[in-house]
Order: C-alpha cells, then sequence, then structure tokens
C-alpha cells in the first residue's frame, strides 16, 4: 500500500480537479509575466515602448490604427508599426501605459498584501501564543494580551475601512507609497484572526509539547513550528487581498486620491478614460476589463486555494 | 448573566475610546496642519493664520484638541469649518438621504445572498451552482463605478430615462403619486449597485458555511437515522449553519458607508457618503473625524446587538461566557 499522503499533497491534488481554480492559477501566473514583461519593456533611458510620449497630432487614435507618419517625426512613431490599443487624450500609447500599468498595479497589492499579512502573522502570533499572558501596569493587572489584540481587530472592523484610507490619502497627500502603506494597514484583521485561530489549535497538539520539552524557546516555537503551520489561511487571504487592493486603488483613482501620474496603474487610466467615455470608448474598456479579468482571477485562484486546504470543503 | 453583560460592555467601551482616538488621530497624521492648507495663498498672512488657529483651537495641544473635539460633538456645539453649520444636523439630513439606500440595498443583499449560498452549497458543483460561482466573482471583480457607468449607459440608450440624482432635475408640481414613482425610480440603479458587491461576498460565506455544515458528521447521523433530505437539510444542517450570520448584521454597516462613497459621487446622490467625500476634498475635518467616528459606533453598536443575539440563539456561547 502507497504511504498516505501529507496534508499539502491532498491539497494541491484536491486543487488541481478544480479547473475554475486552476484556470485563475494560469491567468495569475500571465499576469504576473505580461508585468514583468512590462516593466522590462517600459522602464529606462530609452525604453522599446515609451508609456510616456506624447503625439498630440495622434490623439484619441482607436486601437489598432496606423500612426501618421507625416506628422510625427520618425523617431516618435510606436515601434510596433501601430497603435496595438490606441491612444489616449495625449497621444501616449495606451498598449505601453496598459504594460506600464501592469507592474505597478501588481506591486500596489503586493506591498499592501505584504505589510498587512506581515502585521497580520505577528499580532496573530502572539494573541495565538502568549494569549493568555496577562498585562498591565505594576500589580494592577488589566487584561490579557488576547484581549487587547481582540480588541484592536475589533476596532479596525469597526471603521468604514474605504473611507478611513480615503481619508488618510486625502490627509498625507496621494502617492504610490502611501496608498500601499495604507491599504496594508487598514486590512491586516483578517490574517491576523485566522493566523489566531490557527495557532490557537495548534499549540495543544503533541509536536508543540515535545518542543517545548526539548527547551525549545517560545519564540522559536512561534516562528519555526506553530506560523509555518499557520500559513495556508494566510496564503489565502493574501491571494484575495491582492484582487481587493487592485480594486481599493481603483476607487481612489475615481475619486481623484490614486496613484499620481505620471505613474500609469490600470485604475487611473481607467478612472482618467471614463471622461472620454462617449468619444473614446477603449480608454475605458481596455483597462476595465483587464482589471476584471486580473481580479476574477486572483478570486477564483484564492477560492480553489480555500476550498483545497479546508478538509472540510475539500472534494476528492 | 449580569456579569457576563457588564464584561461584553466594558469591552466596547474600551473599543469605543479607541475608535475615538484613532478617528481624531488620523486626521493629524499629515506634517503641517489644516490651517497650512494653502501656503502660497498671498491672503493668509501669517497674522491671520493665527487668528483662525486661535479660532479653532488649533493652537493647543492634541489632547486637549482632542478633549474638547468630543466635548463639542456631544454637546451638539461642533460646526463646520466650511460654512460654520452645527455638524450633527447637517449629517442626519444627509443620512436621511442615504438611509432609502442602505434600507433597499440591505434587503436585496439578504434576499440574494442567503438563497443564492444554501442552494450552491445543497446541488453542490450542480450547472445551478457553477452558473451562480461565476456571476458572483463576476460581479465582485468589477470595480464598482466601472459596472455603475456601462449600466448607466445601457439603460440611458435602451429606456431613456434619467437616472442621475435622488429626483428627476426641475421636477416640481407633479402630484404627489408620480413624484413617488419618480424617486422610487431613481433609488433602482444605486441601490442595486451598492447591493452586488454584498451579495457576492455573503454568498460566497453562505456557501462555504453551509458547506461544512452539511459534510458534518451530526448531518451524516441525521440521514443515517433515516430522515428525510428536506428535515436533514432544513431542519438540521440550515440551523447551525446560519448561526454566524447572526454577528455579520453589524458588519454589514461599514462596508456600505464605505462604498456609498462612490456609488453616491457617481449618482450625484446628496447622501451621507457623499458628504464624506466633499468634506475631505474641502478639509471640513469636523465632518470627517465625526463620519468616521459615528460610522464606527453604529458598527458597534450592531456588533453588541449581534453578540446579545447570539447568545440567545447559541446556548454554548453563553455558557462559555459565563464561566
Amino acid at each position: 500500500m502507497a504511504a498516505p499522503l501529507s496534508p499539502s499533497r491532498l491539497a494541491w491534488r484536491s486543487f488541481l480537479r478544480n479547473r475554475t481554480a486552476l484556470a485563475g492559477m494560469v491567468a495569475c501566473i500571465l499576469f504576473f509575466v505580461v508585468a514583468i514583461l512590462g516593466l522590462v519593456m517600459t522602464k529606462g533611458e530609452n525604453p522599446i515602448l515609451d508609456p510616456r510620449q506624447v503625439r498630440l497630432a495622434d490623439k484619441f487614435r482607436p486601437p489598432l490604427s496606423i500612426p501618421d507618419g507625416d506628422v510625427l517625426p520618425a523617431e516618435d512613431l510606436p515601434r510596433l508599426g501601430m497603435y496595438l490599443l490606441g491612444t489616449d487624450e495625449l497621444g501616449r500609447d495606451v498598449f505601453a501605459r496598459m504594460l506600464e500599468g501592469a507592474f505597478v498595479s501588481l506591486s500596489v497589492g503586493f506591498v499592501a498584501v505584504g505589510i498587512a499579512a506581515a502585521i497580520g502573522i505577528i499580532l496573530g502570533g502572539i494573541a495565538g501564543y502568549y494569549g493568555r499572558v496577562r498585562i498591565g501596569i505594576g500589580t494592577f493587572r488589566l487584561m490579557t494580551v488576547d484581549t487587547l489584540i481582540a480588541g484592536l481587530i475589533d476596532v479596525f472592523l469597526s471603521f468604514p475601512t474605504f473611507f478611513l484610507i480615503l481619508t488618510v490619502v486625502a490627509v498625507l497627500k496621494p502617492s504610490i507609497w502611501n496608498i500601499m502603506v495604507v491599504i496594508g494597514l487598514t486590512s491586516w484583521t483578517g490574517p491576523a484572526r485566522f493566523v489566531r485561530a490557527e495557532i490557537l489549535a495548534l499549540r495543544e497538539q503533541d509536536f508543540v509539547q515535545a518542543a517545548h520539552a526539548l527547551g525549545v524557546s517560545g519564540r522559536a516555537i512561534i516562528l519555526r513550528h506553530l506560523i509555518p503551520n499557520a500559513l495556508a489561511p494566510v496564503l489565502v487571504s493574501a491571494t484575495l487581498g491582492i484582487a481587493a487592493a487592485i480594486l481599493t486603488e481603483s476607487a481612489l483613482s475615481f475619486l481623484g486620491f490614486g496613484v499620481p501620474p505620471p505613474d500609469a496603474t490600470w485604475g487611473n487610466i481607467l478612472a482618467d478614460g471614463k471622461n472620454f467615455l462617449f468619444d473614446a470608448a477603449w480608454l475605458t474598456i481596455i483597462p476595465g476589463t483587464a482589471i476584471f479579468i486580473v481580479v476574477l482571477a486572483f478570486y477564483v485562484f484564492g477560492e480553489g486555494l480555500r476550498e483545497a486546504f479546508n478538509p472540510k470543503l475539500r472534494q476528492l | 448573566m449580569l456579569s457576563v453583560l457588564l464584561r461584553i460592555g466594558s469591552k466596547k467601551l474600551w473599543t469605543l475610546f479607541f475608535i475615538s482616538v484613532i478617528s481624531f488621530g488620523v486626521i493629524h497624521l499629515a506634517p503641517g496642519e489644516p490651517s497650512q492648507i494653502d501656503p502660497l495663498n498671498p491672503r493668509f498672512t501669517p497674522e491671520q493664520l493665527e487668528r483662525y488657529r486661535k479660532a479653532f483651537g488649533l493652537d493647543q495641544p492634541l489632547s486637549v484638541q482632542y478633549v474638547e473635539f468630543y466635548r463639542k460633538l456631544f454637546t451638539g456645539e461642533l460646526r463646520s469649518f466650511k460654512d460654520n453649520q452645527p455638524v450633527l444636523p447637517k449629517i442626519v439630513e444627509r443620512f436621511w438621504n442615504s438611509f432609502p439606500l442602505f434600507l433597499v440595498g440591505t434587503i436585496l443583499i439578504w434576499c440574494y445572498a442567503f438563497p443564492l449560498g444554501i442552494t450552491g452549497a445543497i446541488r453542490r458543483n450542480s450547472l445551478l451552482d457553477k452558473m451562480t460561482t461565476v456571476v458572483v466573482f463576476a460581479l465582485i471583480s468589477i470595480p464598482g463605478f466601472y459596472l455603475a457607468y456601462l449600466l448607466i449607459i445601457f439603460v440611458v440608450e435602451n429606456f431613456h430615462v434619467d437616472v442621475i440624482g435622488i429626483r428627476t432635475f426641475g421636477r416640481g408640481g407633479v402630484p404627489a403619486v408620480l413624484g413617488l414613482m419618480d424617486r422610487t425610480w431613481h433609488l433602482v440603479l444605486p441601490s442595486v449597485l451598492g447591493a452586488t458587491a454584498g451579495v457576492a461576498v455573503l454568498s460566497r460565506y453562505v456557501r462555504s458555511q453551509m458547506l461544512e455544515v452539511i459534510n458534518s458528521d451530526y448531518v451524516r447521523t441525521a440521514r443515517a437515522k433515516g430522515l428525510d433530505e428536506n428535515t436533514v437539510l432544513y431542519k438540521h444542517a440550515l440551523r447551525n449553519g446560519l448561526l454566524p450570520f447572526v454577528t455579520m448584521i453589524g458588519l454589514l454597516i461599514p462596508g456600505m458607508i464605505g462604498g456609498s462613497v462612490i456609488i453616491e459621487t457617481i449618482f450625484a446622490w446628496p447622501g451621507i457618503g457623499r458628504l464624506g467625500y466633499e468634506a475631505i476634498l474641502s478639509r471640513d475635518y469636523p465632518i470627517v473625524i465625526t463620519l468616521n467616528f459615528m460610522a464606527a459606533v453604529l458598527t458597534l453598536v450592531g456588533t453588541l446587538l449581534s453578540d446579545l443575539l447570539y447568545m440567545v440563539v447559541d446556548p454554548r456561547i453563553r455558557l462559555e461566557k459565563a464561566e
């Protein structure tokens, strides 16, 4: 008889059987490739595709149109010989801007989720492991660590997150870093709750007792033994979080508090494009559809992971 | 029982304190202060700046400002920076404009999310389940304002009706019935859009919660006893599966207020979200702080109610907390 499969192998097998989730994963990987390609092709002194090249003679050209060779100097012509996705109100190549924006949008999602996951893992880990320790001033015991952190989570859950983000970004002046940090600082409650719950269950298990008996320090037990075992739900919420961060950025752009120019993100291309909805519909439809597909891919992928890692939801 | 209530109460008071600090502190994160908002304006001489700072109490230490702010808020003296009107009546007026949106949105969310989620779980992998899954994910993946624009264009081009605003512009002197119909029609698009994300998220929760319960041992026992499928599903599984959603009543509030910023901006709806957005644009700090604070307090009250409700419906929680 074959040896029993490990839980992660089981999860993986169940994930592979879920066609939709698999398609989501493939789409996510494709998005990564496009974002990296976009970075390579649009950055540097003399990029292959220049997203900032203004060609006023060729503004509002629909997708697949051929540039006007008579007016433009030869070095301003797009490298591809045509505007694959059209041009915007300044005659900038939308294809190049979408490529540049792919990487910026992706990094907004990643950094925001990274910050959220880091805070969530640390606070959730402390609450789960040291939860019963009482803290206080002198001999006066105020509350347990768990009460404090659970209270903090309650506080953050009570705020209307989007309005809070909007307030902070408006006060701090929108910049790409502020947006990443603020989204991250307001969305750590999910990972914190998952890690806390997971560690509460894990700390009673025999292997943790064994580590204790061997004299392993509390910090090492948390870092080496507990957190790696509690990562699956964090991974899931991170996948969903990237999608949510991309959407939040586009909503901020719509209200005029998104990543400021000249950086292009899919959100601000969409928000700018909507002003020309009736004259140049592609400026709205292209970024809107791109955001839709990428966010959908992350959601489907994350949901598939969640079902695969939760034994109660898994289909065998 | 009384001690449990006291403990829950004191916990909520702590939460309230932190909420008040964060609502107030967020505004003061920025370097500089509200009086320096327009440093290039030649009409703002240093003497005048000093006068404004004194008039609005901005020259005092933050702790004093904090206490003053909440004292004024609770005594109703707090006034907007922009037009010097009292803040509370202003917010209350806008709240009643938003209220129909919240109400219809919430009703839509609950009426669609539960049936969708429950049937999805019971008939897992059926055509219906797959289709709702696709639709639900599609709905949460579209940026809200993009979807709104697509819908507005679709409706306006096909039905030739006015959808922007709380009522048709320039409407007046029509019979009350027609006025009511006009208001109702204007309510449709924004509340449907406001509810889409909620329906999508909640129905996924309901579905996975139901799936967990359906796969649990006691449901298998109920089947093994020979109970018919309807009794097993709707009497045994559903009751337990829906328990956690009692707690979600309170948590829906912040999403509605946050989401209303976008929806109300698009539809020029003079509600609470738009008030917040306008206040942020004009740096009207008393309104911004009060809105953040009030939304959080509303949520806190909502979660308090659902905690109590949870204790009523689930004896396990009651016993655990009483220990």
